[in-house]
């Protein structure tokens, strides 16, 4: 079976997001990228299912401008077989991503898809399952901890009222939540290894994914803020002073 | 000193906040050494450098003891006050200036909290040089008055090298403002550098300008298996050489299976190695660090090794080195915080093994440290069956013969941990009768009535 593992490059994590001077968008010149945490989860779990003898091919693929071949290449170091970068310099909204996804599923037969629930420079949380839908097969999404057996897979759910246990028909889109593993580093002796393996780019174009322009159209981002400044603390002299200054602003 | 009360302070200390309070004794009184039971007589909490002089001028007048105090993380008991002192605290002193953009400095009261420099540094672009485990809760004043180092040691240097500006009050009560922030200055002694790391036995600080380096970007970190000591000194060389460096750790394995029970991490690598090297460096191409780690590979240096790709990543693996110290505070570890030049480095860890192997046999010894700065941390863990008393004498009987190694090497018996309370009966392996000497004479002419933090380091 082959995992197909979804990438996106992201700003890391840890940086403090910048908005742009004329809010335009977020600062991303000189600002170190990553690949979203989410993402580096599901491929953690892909390698994990074809160590376990489950898979014998993971695949990922990223979509975006040249810059996430970085992304690509650390996917390979941390043990991935092959990567596909669908070129593309504009930023597509979920639906658009799914349908080229879609159309490289055509091309890739892969058993499973997994990618993060969420990217965390949007937070959409659309992707997977509008693929799933596009692709009219079953998903998970949020998965906590993701068993496989001949042609099924048991994906466990984190839920308000406990745990939620799926059972799948394999192909499937399963989405990750943040428990469900902890992704390795990648060892030094595999950057040199990963720089062999095939990465190969393919313009989203190439691909005669049924794009809709109405529904790029549809959602557009006007302005960009940074949060509100919080404002400061006051200090009270006494337990009669902070009830009153309470209840002067009707909290109690 | 009994009749130190309320009433006491109110006449003596006009205006001086002050507590008494059993807690805050307890509490200001100590340090992580706990060396003694803290028994201060007041805390006193000034609010800014007149107040520090007027209280040293009734110590001087009253003839009583003053024992400065900042974040109280110092491992050498300097901030102990065990013996009805009035404890000094800097902490309500905490004015943090606006970055000076020009001259890339930052103006900080004493009571500043060092890892809020790093973060004002950070919101200006900038960045400050000194970083260590107790960064989130020591001040900048003891960071000064012990010349704090760290991890970052060989790329930024020590607190010393930061120190652009001092501003202090003497044991005389003279107040002093030392270099103004210059970079040049060639005009006869640098009272300043005497101050820093002088303890809190000559001054009091009272505020600082501190150096601000270049944001220095992205860096990355590498986690290196090690087999042995002697592999350290050429692989810190090669890597010298090869990278820009900004932190060279080393650890045992034992330091790593410690961190792991007690974060509940992972372990690092796959298979466990000896000994680990953890290196921060400027990012670097994937090229680059290839032909780096097959060149180690190849000189039987290095068996295996990982690289954060992330700065989550980066953080992860400096935690196998950051949480070694809590991970076993638990079992009260003698500490000893000895230096050498670089190049004795594998000279020191070999005799110390010897050392070890023969005195310690049933004592559990983690080191770990900084390869860079020639320092290295030994900790000796206390066995359950020992009771506290017995193992610090044993430990002891030993130091005699690991600070004898350490002066033929012509060693530091404290590299960054201070003298205080701990290393003062030990100072002659570092340092010499006449410069002891030479010392106390300093100390009698800016403490002459010898009310700072008496005790500690002579």
């Amino acid at each position: 079976m082959k995992i197909l593992v979804l990438v996106k490059r992201v700003i890391d994590y840890n940086v403090r997001v910048r908005v742009k001077s004329d809010a335009s968008g977020v600062e991303t010149d000189g600002v170190k990228m990553s690949i979203n945490p989410f993402d580096e989860i599901a491929l953690e779990e892909a390698l994990r299912l074809r160590e376990a003898g489950h898979a014998e091919e993971v695949l990922v693929v990223s979509m975006g401008s040249e810059a996430c071949q970085q992304q690509l290449r650390t996917a390979l170091a941390m043990g991935a077989d092959r990567a596909i970068h669908l070129a593309t310099d504009d930023a597509l909204q979920p639906l658009s991503a799914a349908r080229v996804i879609k159309a490289l599923i055509e091309r890739e037969q892969p058993g499973i898809v997994l990618l993060g629930k969420q990217a965390i420079d949007n937070d959409n949380n659309q992707t997977g399952q509008m693929l799933a839908a596009l692709w009219q097969r079953p998903q998970a999404t949020n998965a906590a901890k993701v068993e496989l057996a001949d042609g099924s897979v048991r994906v466990t759910r984190e839920v308000d009222d406990g745990l939620e246990v799926l059972e799948l028909q394999l192909p499937a889109v399963i989405t990750t939540d943040l428990r469900l593993n902890t992704p390795r580093f990648v060892k030094l002796p595999d950057i040199m290894k990963a720089k062999k393996k095939p990465l190969d780019v393919l313009a989203i174009t190439e691909l005669q994914a049924d794009i809709d322009a109405d529904a790029e159209q549809a959602l557009q981002i006007s302005d960009w803020q940074a949060p509100p400044k919080r404002g400061g603390g006051i200090k009270v002299d006494s337990v009669d002073a902070l009830v009153a200054e309470l209840k002067s602003r009707g909290l109690v | 000193m009994s009749d130190i009360d309320k009433l006491w302070l109110h006449q003596h200390l006009p205006g001086i906040q002050a507590s008494q309070q059993a807690d805050d004794l307890a509490s200001y009184g100590s340090d992580w050494s706990r060396l003694r039971e803290p028994a201060p007589a007041a805390v006193l909490f000034p609010q800014h450098q007149e107040q520090v002089a007027q209280i040293i001028d009734c110590a001087n007048r009253e003839g009583l003891a003053l024992v400065p105090s900042g974040g109280r993380t110092g491992l050498s008991g300097g901030a102990i006050a065990a013996d009805g002192e009035l404890v000094l605290s800097l902490e309500r002193m905490r004015q943090l200036d606006p970055v000076n953009h020009a001259d890339a400095s930052v103006r900080v009261e004493a009571g500043v909290v060092t890892a809020s420099i790093q973060q004002q540094a950070e919101r200006a672009g900038l960045f400050y040089g000194v970083d260590f485990a107790a960064a989130g809760s020591s001040q900048i004043g003891g960071n000064i008055a012990t010349n704090a180092g760290g991890i970052r040691v060989l790329r930024y240097g020590l607190t010393r090298d930061q120190v652009l500006g001092l501003e202090a009050v003497s044991g005389k009560g003279e107040l002093l403002q030392l270099n103004h922030g210059l970079i040049k200055n060639a005009t006869g002694y640098d009272l300043r550098h005497l101050l820093i790391g002088s303890e809190g036995t000559l001054a009091v600080i009272t505020a600082a300008t501190l150096k601000l380096w270049p944001d220095p970007g992205e860096r990355q970190v590498l986690l290196l298996a090690v087999d042995g000591h002697q592999a350290l000194l050429p692989l810190f060389m090669a890597a010298r050489q090869a990278l820009r460096l900004s932190a060279f750790e080393f650890f045992t394995h034992d330091c790593v299976r410690h961190v792991c029970a007690h974060a509940g991490l992972p372990p690092p690598l796959e298979q466990a190695a000896g000994m680990y090297v953890l290196l921060e460096c400027d990012a670097v191409s994937d090229e680059q660090v290839a032909a780096l780690f097959e060149q180690l590979v190849e000189q039987q240096l290095v068996s295996d090794g990982v690289i954060s790709q992330s700065r989550q990543h980066a953080q992860q693996l400096w935690q196998y080195r950051e949480r070694i110290s809590e991970s076993i505070a638990a079992q009260r570890p003698y500490k000893n915080d000895i230096a050498v030049r670089i190049a004795a480095v594998p000279e020191l860890l070999q005799q110390l093994d010897e050392l070890i192997q023969r005195h310690y046999p049933a004592f559990e010894v983690l080191w770990y440290g900084h390869i860079g700065d020639g320092n290295i941390h030994m900790n000796v863990l206390k066995p359950d069956d020992l009771s506290p008393a017995a193992f610090k004498q044993q430990c002891e009987l030993v130091n005699e013969q690991v600070f004898d190694c350490i002066q033929r090497l012509a060693g530091s018996i404290s590299a960054e941990h201070g003298v205080g309370l701990l290393k003062q009966p030990w100072l002659q392996y570092s340092r010499t009768p006449v410069e002891i000497d030479i010392m106390r004479r300093i100390k009698s002419v800016l403490d002459p009535g010898g009310i700072l933090n008496p005790g500690k380091l002579l």
